[in-house]
């Protein structure tokens, strides 16, 4: 199993970045959201590679069954 | 890396609960909590006011004699963080050959190290409740605060 990691990061004027590392998918974002839901509002937010990587493989498993 | 989302912490909390964060944020800037009569020596005339309200912020109602106000000070700078009538956190920065900008300048400081302070409280007792596991924790250069958590 992939590394999963989280990386949390409160700046000296309070302001907290979180970051998920490893983390696949969707389930990247309900676990970096669930602290927003904590601690108050969203200012920004950036989706890399990996976000879109299992949709992507999803995607791709669905097209090989419609061949058959 | 799979996502990145930058939150700005909005700080409800009872009385108590600010009064930590006051207390071990003010603490980082050196900053140290005063009394009521070391308070009264302190104050003087001819000293400059700077008042802050701290729009991200709700205290909630606690109980009843907590005294909510809390008198912090360093070199003859003083703070006064309250509860304002609408139930925010308010500071009122005073010190003698300071400019009011100065003292919003040290004032929104000392602010942003009590959120910080809130904010790690929030986020550890958290992570202690999901039953996470920080397996890294320090300060960086910037003196931000970093938490690092694998695996859970």
């Amino acid at each position: 199993m992939a590394q999963e990691e989280l990386e949390i990061e409160i700046d000296k004027f309070g302001k907290v970045t979180v970051k998920t590392i490893g983390i696949k998918g969707p389930r990247c974002l309900e676990v970096a959201e669930s602290f927003v839901q904590l601690l108050g509002q969203e200012e920004s937010r950036e989706l890399t590679n990996e976000y879109y990587e299992a949709e992507q493989q999803v995607r791709s498993h669905i097209d090989i069954k419609r061949k058959y | 890396m799979s996502s990145v989302i930058v939150v700005a912490p909005i700080i409800i909390a009872n009385w108590p609960a600010i009064a930590a964060a006051v207390a071990a944020g003010v603490g980082t800037l050196g900053f140290s909590v005063i009394n009521t009569a070391e308070l009264q020596s302190a104050m003087s005339e001819n000293v400059t006011r700077e008042e802050i309200e701290v729009e991200n912020s709700e205290i909630l109602d606690s109980a009843a004699g907590t005294g909510e106000q809390m008198v912090v000070e360093k070199d003859g700078i003083k703070a006064t963080f309250t509860r304002d009538a609408r139930g925010a956190l308010k500071i009122c920065m005073e010190g003698k050959g300071k400019s009011k900008t100065e003292l919003r300048q040290m004032g929104e400081a000392l602010m942003g190290r009590v959120t910080q302070q809130y904010a790690y409280h929030r986020v550890v007792t958290e992570l202690k409740q999901r039953n996470m596991t920080i397996v890294e924790e320090g300060m960086t250069e910037t003196e931000s605060v970093k938490i690092r958590i694998r695996n859970w």
